[in-house]
């Protein structure tokens, strides 16, 4: 353990922390993740706690606690000793946007957002043999065409609902239950455009489907020329953040060794190899402080959208 | 065909890791197929948590393995104990008993592993033929032709597998019940979750499987141990005249032939499963033969009959499932939640997306074919003494497998205690003979079908007149309606009994 701390003397001396907590962790520690194994959630998370390992000199054991979009493990964290031993590993969804439709019984005070790596890819996508390719396009089709919307969430239905009443579109949206259902009605043309959280990754190199717009607040560096809606003139967006999340009340230096071991998996070749490379999602550091209010101001601005 | 993929898959499958990979399922399958109550699907269950840290290739296989396996081993226990390891060995059973009774277990051994490997392989074949072709004209299946094909399954199941129309409704419309709860999958609000974190994503499947199918079996088995302590195993002596020949195996082979026809028939249309496929295929050798009253006294063509149907079945059900992701009995149901463990979505776009994968899991099943030969052959008389295994030391092992396997869901205690309760439903609609089979696929069928209802219903605009443009949706929308027909017409005719049994 000694030796791992020197090699990454480095790294660490920027958010160095107290002397005393060089002895945590003492013993193994558990990372959950709020979706069944092979999703972009749990392929991140496992690499993650591979690289976390390597930093804290404790294994780091991955269990899936799937169920509701990750409400089923926040109810479980919320009732988990804030040691620190256990931490989630997950996107800001369950709390930004969950709890506003479904009673859950947990809330964003209930929990500390350390350190988020990775950003959420929320993105409008449609069949690259269809008539339209780009947003604007799509919505100049449906100016004269009734059109078809395959959701996965009320929310991505909320925001799209309001662009095609405001645009004066005809527009009959339907439920697909997740990414892999979306796939086959996009390919098939059963519908003319669709929302990705982040299933077109496997679809747009081939060239088969193309992403016509952003829901997230910024563009996608594997995709430059791809347009967000903020920046199409629609003031709506789909922030996600994928956090290190604790219970609310774990101790100070406990924290800092988490946030310096997701800093260390930040930089770190494997996290960023998988997390670019396989699910191209664009790898970050965002700190405690700036992640406690990106969470509050996206569940406010979600609270407005979801109002009617 | 892509030839390269083909090649890629090949050398895949040959590797020292897929070797030790598949024989261990086939052998674990084997074993498990041997021990009367421990079933397939549970074997599946069990089995799918040892798969996480395989390559995805590896791990299918390894499942696929498994099945096989199975369907090999079951035989075993059918000829030698009267006590099929499989419910669809019970055919095996009928004949291959009386055989080893009559002094000749050893051949009636190996007329059921020829007649499995053969069914097993020939059935192989014809799916890599067959599933490939489909897959290219998948994508025609939309919303509306999945909604009738799940419609069609759900009504066709309900009506094979239920002797009354009335309890077939009763365990189909609680499987419908149970696989609405859960969040709409459109406005995601909580429907029947009653405040419970946990059921947001329904019922949980393995708790619901696990409970009905393995579980509440436990509790059967243990209740008939208490009251039967007799044991009817068959004495293994090595006798010079007790072996297959030449001429039995000319004798069996157009049974084979018809016997793996039927299986790959039966388990290529969903939900049906192997029982009805070597029932089916022992029929009609009945049926066929000249000498129908040798059938029930140590007949070699009814144990050819019952075993190669029961195998062909196993690779035949794949079919639908790579071809259209849907499952054809509850075993590939169980190998959907395998491939998505490993990130694969079944179904239409596997041969597009993951042709080598595809194929290698192709010539893993021949891989696994052999195997299960070499296997048997060689290892007959040693997976013989399974049989002697105590249940009272079975019975225990299993319980525990059943609530490990919970556990590793995650669901935690509450898991627990829903095991639990659909163990407790399990049984008791075994005892009084509710066929937890429709129940099962109902419960399964229902949330797809629901989906892609809906979704077909807000597609059209309501506008019924687009299932005009589309025959194979019509095609099946008018299946349905004949078997509606069909069954009711049956009801009638029957009348008393069924009516009786609505008053019991």
């Amino acid at each position: 353990m000694k030796k791992t701390i020197v090699a990454i003397l480095g790294a660490t001396l920027l958010t160095a922390p107290a002397a005393m907590a060089d002895d945590w962790p003492t013993r193994p520690l558990t990372m959950v993740i709020g979706f069944a194994p092979g999703g972009s959630t749990d392929i991140q998370g496992r690499v993650l706690a591979n690289v976390m390992e390597q930093y804290l000199g404790q294994p780091v054991n991955v269990v899936n606690q799937p169920g509701g979009g990750s409400a089923v493990a926040f109810t479980r964290l919320a009732n988990t000793a804030a040691d620190g031993y256990t931490f989630l590993f997950g996107g800001t969804t369950a709390l930004t946007f969950t709890p506003i439709i479904t009673p859950v019984e947990y809330e964003i005070d209930d929990f500390e957002y350390l350190a988020a790596v990775a950003l959420g890819q929320n993105a409008i996508v449609t069949a690259a043999d269809q008539p339209f390719s780009t947003f604007d396009e799509i919505i100049e089709h449906g100016r004269e065409n009734q059109m078809t919307y395959a959701q996965q969430t009320p929310l991505d239905e909320a925001i799209i609902r309001r662009i095609a009443e405001a645009e004066g579109l005809d527009l009959a949206i339907v439920p697909t239950g997740g990414g892999g259902g979306m796939a086959p009605l996009v390919l098939g043309r059963e519908v003319d455009f669709a929302y990705s959280g982040g299933t077109h990754a496997q679809y747009t190199p081939t060239g088969e489907m193309v992403v016509a717009a952003f829901m997230s607040a910024e563009r996608s560096p594997f995709y430059p020329e791809t347009p967000t809606l903020m920046e199409l003139g629609y003031d709506y967006s789909i922030e996600d953040y994928r956090t290190v999340i604790v219970p609310q009340g774990v101790p100070d230096e406990v924290k800092d060794r988490l946030i310096a071991a997701a800093e260390h998996a930040s930089t770190a070749q494997a996290f960023i190899d998988i997390t670019e490379g396989n699910t191209f999602f664009p790898v970050v550091f965002i700190g405690q402080d700036e992640m406690e209010d990106n969470v509050r101001r996206i569940r406010a601005a979600t609270e407005e959208v979801m109002a009617d | 065909m892509d030839f390269s993929a083909i090649g890629a898959a090949a050398s895949e499958a040959l590797t020292l890791a897929s070797f030790i990979g598949i024989g261990g399922g086939v052998l674990l399958g084997y074993i498990i197929g041997v021990i009367p109550g421990l079933s397939r699907s549970v074997a599946i269950s069990i089995a799918i948590p040892m798969t996480f840290y395989m390559s995805p290739y590896i791990a299918i296989s390894f499942l696929i393995g498994l099945s096989k396996g199975t369907a090999a081993g079951s035989a075993v226990s059918a000829i030698l104990l009267n006590a099929p390891g499989e419910a669809s060995s019970a055919a095996t059973a009928l004949d291959g008993y009386p055989m080893a009774k009559k002094g000749k277990p050893k051949t009636a051994l190996q007329v059921g592993l020829i007649a499995s490997v053969l069914g097993d392989i020939m059935a192989t074949i014809i799916l890599i033929f067959v599933a490939i072709p489909f897959a290219r004209v998948a994508l025609l299946f939309g919303p509306y032709e999945m909604a009738a094909i799940l419609a069609f399954a759900l009504v066709f199941i309900a009506g094979l597998s239920s002797g009354s129309l009335f309890k077939g409704l009763a365990a189909g419309g609680l499987g419908i019940f149970l696989g609405t709860v859960g969040l709409d999958n459109q406005t995601g609000l909580p429907r029947l979750t009653f405040g419970y974190t946990e059921l947001m994503d329904g019922m949980p499947l393995i708790a619901v499987a696990i409970g009905t199918l393995a579980l509440s079996e436990m509790f059967i088995q243990s209740e008939k141990l208490r009251l039967e302590r007799t044991t009817m195993s068959v004495k293994l002596e090595h006798r010079p005249d007790d072996h297959i020949t030449f001429p039995i195996f000319k004798r069996i082979l157009p049974t084979i032939l018809r016997g793996t026809g039927v299986g790959t028939f039966v388990g290529a249309l969903p939900g049906l499963g192997p029982s009805v496929g070597s029932f089916m295929s022992y029929g009609m050798a009945q049926k066929a033969s000249k000498t129908p009253e040798n059938f029930g006294k140590g007949e070699p063509i009814g144990i050819a009959a019952s075993e190669s149907a029961d195998n062909a079945v196993i690779p035949a059900a794949l079919i639908p499932l790579f071809g259209l992701g849907i499952p054809g009995n509850v075993s590939a149901a169980l190998l959907i939640g395998a491939f998505a463990i490993h990130g694969i979505t079944v179904g239409p776009l596997l041969l597009r997306d993951s042709p080598e994968l595809l194929y290698s899991i192709f010539a893993g099943m021949i891989l696994a074919s052999i195997i299960m030969f070499i296997l048997g052959w060689f290892g007959l008389m040693v997976f013989a003494q399974i049989t002697r295994v105590p249940p009272h030391v079975v019975i225990p092992i299993v319980i525990f497998f059943c609530l490990a396997g919970m556990m590793l869901q995650g669901y935690g205690t509450f898991g627990l205690v829903i095991l639990m309760a659909f163990a407790l439903l399990g049984y008791l609609m075994k005892k009084y003979d509710y066929s937890f089979v429709t129940f099962l696929v109902a419960f399964i069928i229902t949330p797809m079908l629901e989906l892609n209802l809906r979704q077909s219903i807000i597609l059209s605009r309501g506008n019924w007149e687009i299932l005009l443009g589309r025959p194979i949706a019509l095609f099946f929308i008018v299946c349905t309606l004949l078997a509606l027909i069909m069954l009711t017409l049956r009801t009638v005719r029957t009348g008393k009994p069924a009516a009786g049994a609505a008053t019991d």
